[in-house]
């Protein structure tokens, strides 16, 4: 999210310094000359945060500021004042009208960003390539749960996850703590008393800061009602009790648009790799098939030439995982990826009662694997091979 | 409140000599140092020889009033090109509106923050619009009911001139 603010300021040297002060954070910033310019682009491209001059030709600052806040559709965009124009009496008068922050010129460019900071979540721009946020990086989650066992399970069933997980049991402790910090996603108990869950959403989407931070209702299975309204209202999910951990890990990270992607496929020395884990579910299926072609030609254009599909984790196999297998054996011919497996004796065993994979050859190690690349007929590349692989398709 | 021919002169020194220090040392990181003289600087002094760049803000309240800061050329292409961030060879691509613009500023900022205790001591004022005088060659003469002040400063080497007129307002 590309946060907006608004210079209105008649002299450009201001406006250049305000831009020379953000271009290290992730904002666009917008400029006006005048109250009159100010407004309208208001209209047109309503900002995130004002930052208004006082003494202006046209239309001064004052004026401008009495309209914003007469206008139903522009009075909550937070303004901040930039003026000359100081004294106890001038400051009085204007914040009677409605500004979340006064700066006296002049002034320092980390004071500027600093106020504007607290407005909105300004996120500094790295050198780096623009790259997702990936499953592996850390996170801060806020339950607002008053049942500490709901709290403790949650805590539980995440702790392989880098995610920093923090408690509140009420809607005041949430509010506070998402004051001061960077919150990534917040679950919230549906049950809360008097129907609080719903009054903290409504704050929670008001507030610049968690505008746009995912949502998720906890709620009882049967309680059809309050998972009703939390839709309506425009949470972004909902999790039902008992809660589904890995379904509810699975849901938070496509919430958090995070790139699941590493858990699954990963370059090792020359050879792509895709590691299924023990417990193929369904949802861990769709997201490896989500990834699958994408991450095949990544790898490709890199200049890898073969792929191991391992499976040593998985203990049994059924008809959707070998679906999948099936679709990225088909991937790597299309591409002329050589691949091979690796497998378990169980998988190996259970591979042997289906038709589809009775002929897949396994290997017991990722090194076997490797050096199998090396022996002729010890992978599949070829079109000739597809019947090996799946000799009844 | 008292009247303005009452106030003594160190207030204003004191007052103009504040918002220069405050100006310099926020915006351009340069420290700003009262050059004190002997005796008031007659208005023949200001009588400029070189190219100047004057930058002018008035105020009208209970005092009414203009200030202008004189800098010569050279140092006004330096104090802008700082306030900016751009480099002397950028600067000179923007042209003078680039050098009138931030020296307009600079002077709405000193003008606001000498104001601005003024208002606070009693005599409220709001400021006006900035302009830019260029040339050389050029003496400002003020009407005769204002009371007229002048102090130097001395700016990393570079001299900068504070000229005060003002008189009663409403």
């Amino acid at each position: 999210m590309r946060y907006k603010i608004l210079s209105v300021d008649d002299s450009k040297t201001v406006r250049i310094i305000i831009k020379k002060a953000f271009k290290n954070y992730d904002c666009e910033i917008l400029e006006a000359a005048n109250g009159v310019e100010g407004l309208a682009l208001a209209n047109k491209e309503p900002p995130d945060v004002i930052l208004l001059d006082i003494t202006m030709p046209v239309m001064d600052g004052v004026e401008m500021l009495t309209k914003l806040k007469s206008d139903p559709a522009l009075k909550t965009i937070p303004v901040v004042m930039l003026t000359a124009e100081g004294g106890k009496e001038n400051v009085l008068k204007i914040a009677k009208i409605g500004v979340r922050d006064y700066i006296v010129k002049p002034f320092k460019e980390d004071l500027l960003v600093q106020k504007v900071g607290r407005i909105i979540d300004l996120k500094p721009i790295t050198d780096a390539p623009a790259k997702g946020k990936s499953i592996f990086d850390p996170a801060k989650i806020l339950v607002v749960e008053d049942k500490p066992a709901i709290l403790a399970q949650i805590q539980e069933g995440l702790k392989h996850t880098p995610w920093q997980i923090h408690g509140v049991a009420t809607t005041g402790e949430a509010i506070d703590y998402c004051g001061t910090n960077a919150v990534d996603l917040i679950l919230i108990s549906l049950s809360l008393p008097d129907e609080a869950a719903f009054t903290l959403f409504r704050v929670l989407r008001t507030t610049l800061k968690t505008k746009y931070t995912p949502v998720f209702g906890l709620v009882v299975k049967t309680d059809g009602a309050a998972q009703q309204q939390a839709q309506q209202v425009g949470f972004t999910g909902v999790a039902t009790k008992p809660l589904d951990l890995p379904e509810l890990e699975a849901k938070m990270a496509r919430a958090m648009n995070l790139d699941t992607s590493e858990r699954y496929f990963r370059i090792a020395e020359d050879v792509f790799v895709m590691r299924l884990p023990e417990a193929c579910t369904a949802s861990v299926l769709a997201e490896v098939s989500t990834y699958l072609r994408a991450k095949v030609s990544e790898a490709v254009d890199s200049g890898i030439g073969k792929a191991v599909f391992d499976l040593h984790e998985v203990k049994r196999l059924d008809m959707p995982l070998i679906k999948l297998l099936l679709t990225a054996m088909q991937t790597c011919r299309e591409v002329a990826l050589q691949y091979t497996l690796v497998g378990s004796g169980a998988v190996v065993a259970e591979c042997r009662g289906y038709e589809d994979t009775r002929g897949w050859q396994f290997h017991e190690t990722m090194e076997d694997a490797r050096q199998s690349f090396q022996k002729p007929g010890g992978s599949v590349s070829a079109p000739a091979a597809v019947a090996a692989a799946a000799p009844a398709a | 409140m008292p009247a303005i021919n009452e106030i003594p002169d160190t207030v204003f020194e004191e007052t103009i000599t504040r918002a220069v220090k405050e100006v310099f040392s926020t915006m351009l990181s340069q420290p700003a140092r009262f050059v004190p003289m002997p005796q008031r600087p007659e208005p023949d002094s200001l009588e400029l020889v070189h190219p100047h760049v004057v930058g002018t803000v008035g105020f009208i309240g209970a005092i009414n009033g203009l200030i202008y800061l004189y800098l010569d050329v050279e140092f006004a292409q330096r104090c802008s090109a700082s306030l900016l961030g751009v480099s002397p060879a950028e600067l000179a691509e923007l042209g003078d509106e680039a050098v009138n613009d931030a020296i307009g500023e600079l002077t709405n900022m000193t003008v606001g923050t000498f104001k601005n205790q003024l208002s606070d001591r009693g005599f409220p004022c709001r400021l006006t619009i900035p302009s830019i005088l260029r040339g050389s060659r050029f003496r400002i003469e003020p009407i005769s009911s204002a009371t007229r002040r002048i102090y130097r400063f001395d700016i990393a080497g570079s001299a900068l001139t504070a000229d005060l007129l003002m008189q009663p307002g409403e």
